[in-house]
């Protein structure tokens, strides 16, 4: 009995350890950041509070993510959060500024060179630009960064959808054929890059801007060998920012960088980014005085639109319905154009906005998003305002008629594919009724699959209607014009028009070096895909935030790359 | 006793393989790559280099060998979701918080419980008695995110007695393990006291009392003793889920702790992410359940492990 009793100490002991031991290496990690990070030892503690607390006037903006940071590596970042804040710690040739303008960064914008022929850009770069370590920024950073971002090693996604076919062997480095030093990309002096690209790309000057472009410091970056841009000690910064902490799913810390060029017209001192999932607890937090800023979610922006606080910010993402042409089970029906027509008229877009997201998302009758490019020469935006898919039952109805007779059937079943989130069982709920209402004989039969499957789905093209979108990673309408291109990568609704091939070809061969002409072109090209319902339009979407008024420069998002300017951010409290 | 230990870990490791083999085909069925995230903006030669360059494109007995093969040095290969960072890092760096908590929540849990289900017993039919079985059924069938969205609600924004959230130290977790141990407790009170019941109405109990042995005496060392056995049964599992984390109030309470990665790793096809949480649940829940054997030996010495060997 007595050795039992010792036993059942012996155990409770063991489990008081386990406690123990978790809080002390909770802690162990907590002191590691400080060393780690404060460059004065006697200032550590306080430092650090103030950073925890944040609200005591200092000049920090407190804001909330919902996913840790994948990776800090810039050719692998891909997601918001990566492209966001391998953005913000360093700079590459051009920078964004707000509004999307694209201004210079290590390059001087204005003493850009392009060849007559539009093969050759040279950049000359500053000669007061840093790394964090002391290190001058030279072309030989960008070099290396460019060939370490292609090299197949590396397996960047980015590099090759941006780099393959544009830059000299790229494509084939990917592929494994060449090597990564043969990519045409040299510098000509430590000050002077020179990129050599294999067909005029008018839009270059986003790639510049763009992380997977960004230069990297060959020695550091050999130095941490496989920890590189895992932690923040092995993020070796030249931007406006840099990382001093990053606790996996907690959060991370940025500090102004005193070694940036233009550290002077860095508003903030730091950035402050705390980890959280759940959109309510991020709104919790945003009330108690937590945070600056807080993004909304669904339900929360219906409560919240008559708060001063309350801003919606345009997106360049654009949702539209796909008809698959391409379809074995109804593609005879798809290819008809007045069929196509009425399903696409036949839906109330504002409806749709209120019943799936309760945003004020903009419904649409494009797919070349607004607010995005503008006349090179004019200014005035690419989108004019196209109508000819502008919500109408009756006109719906008549081509409903006309396509019932010409393809002979009085009653259809089509399969409609979404996701299985929340979102998705409305979307294909909301359709299902609308189409069905106010068309005569059809039923629709909606398939909800997870995102992977439904990927899948779509590049097999085994759907026949599907709610899809896209988004743009450079400044220029081909990123949309070019989906729906006869053959395309992503032409996966088989549309396919011989005057709009030819447009978007010309737009990316021999009109590539006349923005006028080519510009027309792709509105002129836009405008038959949209006569001919290659896809129904629904909205053009929107971000919803609450701001504290004190917050400046996050009242627009970027319309490509990363979403805000960090550099340009300030607080006026 | 250590001849049983020795058999039982041979049983584990075999146990291990089985779980091991199973998800990595069952795995292999989900739908999607890994690549979803940028899977719309892939051509398809470039998805054919992405899928060799990380050997999907082999066979997946070859993948399943290639697998097995790591797994055996401890390998347990790289995350998809967070760009080649190694599975066991990842695991390490997110199981802190959620054991932290889950073994707080556990131990305050299952100790107020237990007092909780014992003082039900005692006075049994008073209102004490339903006093305890009313929250052991609050507990039981109201869901901890409940719990978790009123206390945040109360206590950080209307009151402002706790932050609503985040990982910065002792007072942040009053909020989450308050949350996360409801359920224990309630399960443990409930537990408690139908056990404590049966056995103070047992003969020997009554032989105690007869022998005019202290009433504090029967309770600790006579009935508490046997009454714990189910409740050890039940307490073993339990800790070990809340301990790898808990999706949901994690979420609630930003706490940056491994449980989002089960459900996540899934639906990203993270394929060596997904293998390795399930490992981790794997062996810590069969080592779980060999440490709940060999304590029923320990409390109750009548539930011998091995043959009554001399």
């Amino acid at each position: 009995m007595r050795k039992a009793n010792w036993l059942l100490l012996v155990l409770a002991l063991m489990l008081s350890a386990v406690l123990v031991a978790c809080s002390g290496s909770d802690n162990e990690n907590a002191s590691d950041d400080n060393t780690d990070t404060e460059d004065s030892e006697n200032t550590e503690e306080t430092a650090d509070e103030g950073d925890a607390e944040g609200s005591d006037g200092e000049n920090v903006l407190r804001i909330s993510a919902t996913a840790d940071i994948p990776t800090m590596d810039p050719p692998l970042a891909e997601d918001n959060f990566s492209i966001q804040y391998t953005d913000t710690v360093m700079e590459g040739l051009y920078r964004l500024a707000p509004g999307g303008e694209i201004v210079s960064g290590i390059a001087n914008k204005d003493e850009t060179e392009v060849s007559d022929d539009g093969l050759t850009y040279t950049f000359h770069l500053r000669e007061d630009a840093e790394w964090e370590n002391g290190d001058p920024v030279t072309a030989h950073d960008f070099v290396y960064g460019w060939q370490r971002a292609i090299d197949p090693d590396t397996a960047s996604f980015y590099a090759d959808y941006l780099m393959s076919g544009k830059i000299v062997n790229a494509a084939e480095i990917y592929a494994g054929d060449v090597e990564p030093t043969e990519l045409g990309v040299t510098a000509e002096d430590d000050y002077t890059l020179v990129v050599e690209l294999v067909t005029p790309v008018p839009y270059f000057d986003s790639f510049a801007a763009f992380p997977t472009f960004l230069p990297a410091n060959q020695a550091f970056v050999e130095e941490q060998g496989e920890d590189y841009a895992l932690s923040a000690d092995a993020v070796l910064s030249n931007g406006p920012f840099t990382m001093t902490s990053w606790e996996a799913e907690a959060g991370w810390e940025l500090e102004k960088n005193d070694t940036y060029w233009d550290a002077e017209n860095v508003a903030l001192d730091g950035i402050s980014v705390k980890v959280i999932k759940d959109a309510d607890t991020a709104l919790s937090n945003y009330e108690v005085g937590e945070l600056d800023r807080v993004g909304l979610s669904g339900t929360q922006v219906n409560d919240n639109k008559t708060n001063p606080e309350f801003k919606s910010l345009s997106e360049t993402s654009v949702f539209w319905m796909k008809f698959n042409q391409g379809s074995e089970s109804a593609g005879e029906e798809m290819q008809n154009v007045n069929f196509r027509k009425a399903l696409a008229k036949a839906f109330d877009k504002q409806a749709y906005v209120d019943v799936v997201y309760g945003n004020d998302s903009n419904p649409v009758n494009f797919f070349v998003p607004e607010n995005f490019v503008e006349h090179p020469e004019t200014g005035e935006d690419f989108q004019t305002g196209s109508d000819v898919l502008a919500h109408d039952v009756e006109a719906a109805q008549e081509f409903w008629a006309t396509a019932k007779e010409e393809l002979g059937f009085e009653e259809i079943t089509l399969s409609f594919l979404s996701g299985d989130t929340d979102v998705s069982k409305a979307i294909s709920e909301f359709m299902k009724t609308e189409l069905e209402t106010n068309l005569e004989g059809l039923t629709i039969e909606t398939v909800n699959v997870p995102w992977g499957e439904q990927l899948d789905i779509m590049k097999e093209q085994t759907y026949e209607l599907a709610v899809s979108g896209w988004g743009p990673d450079y400044g220029d309408a081909i990123s949309f014009v070019d989906l729906w291109v006869t053959d395309g990568a992503n032409n996966d609704i088989s549309y396919s028009n011989e005057e709009y091939d030819a447009l978007v070809k010309s737009a990316k061969g021999d009109l590539a070096l006349e923005p006028v002409e080519r510009f027309e072109a792709m509105q002129e090209a836009e405008k038959i895909a949209l006569e001919e319902a290659a896809i129904a339009p629904i909205m053009q979407r929107k971000t919803s935030v609450l701001a504290k008024n004190y917050v400046n420069g996050m009242d627009e998002l970027n319309p490509f790359g990363n979403d805000y300017s960090f550099k340009y951010v300030e607080l006026d409290k | 006793m250590a001849k049983y230990i020795a058999q039982r870990i041979i049983y584990m490791i075999i146990t291990l393989f089985i779980i091991a083999t199973a998800t990595f085909f069952l795995m292999k069925l989900l739908p999607g790559s890994p690549f979803n995230q940028v899977a719309a903006k892939l051509s398809d030669a470039q998805m054919e280099i992405l899928l060799d360059r990380y050997g999907l494109n082999d066979p997946v007995p070859v993948q399943y060998l290639k697998y097995i093969g790591g797994l055996i040095q401890g390998d347990l290969g790289v995350s998809f979701q967070y760009n080649n960072r190694a599975v066991t890092d990842l695991i390490m760096t997110r199981i802190g918080p959620s054991a932290h908590l889950g073994a707080q929540a556990m131990v305050i849990g299952s100790i107020l419980g237990v007092i909780l289900g014992m003082v039900a017993a005692i006075r049994h039919n008073s209102w004490v008695d339903y006093t305890s079985n009313v929250l052991a059924v609050i507990g039981i069938s109201i869901p901890s995110f409940v719990f978790a969205g009123l206390l945040q609600y109360y206590f950080a924004v209307q009151w402002r007695i706790f932050p609503p959230s985040f990982w910065d130290g002792p007072e942040y977790t009053v909020l989450p393990t308050i949350a996360l141990m409801i359920f224990p407790m309630a399960i443990c009170a409930r537990f408690m006291r139908t056990e404590m019941m049966e056995v103070l109405g047992s003969d020997y109990i009554e032989l105690a009392r007869a022998k005019g042995v202290s009433n504090n005496k029967i309770m600790f060392k006579h009935a508490l003793r046997n009454a714990l056995i189910p409740v050890i049964t039940v307490i073993g599992p339990m800790t070990l889920s809340l301990m790898t984390g808990t999706l949901v109030i994690e979420q609630i309470f930003a706490v940056p702790g491994l449980g989002e990665q089960f459900v996540r790793s899934i639906s990203v096809n993270d394929y060596p992410m997904i293998m390795g949480t399930t490992l981790l649940f794997s062996i810590l829940f069969i080592g779980v359940i060999l440490i709940v054997d060999l304590l029923y030996g320990i409390i109750d010495p009548r539930i011998r492990l091995t043959g009554g060997k001399k």
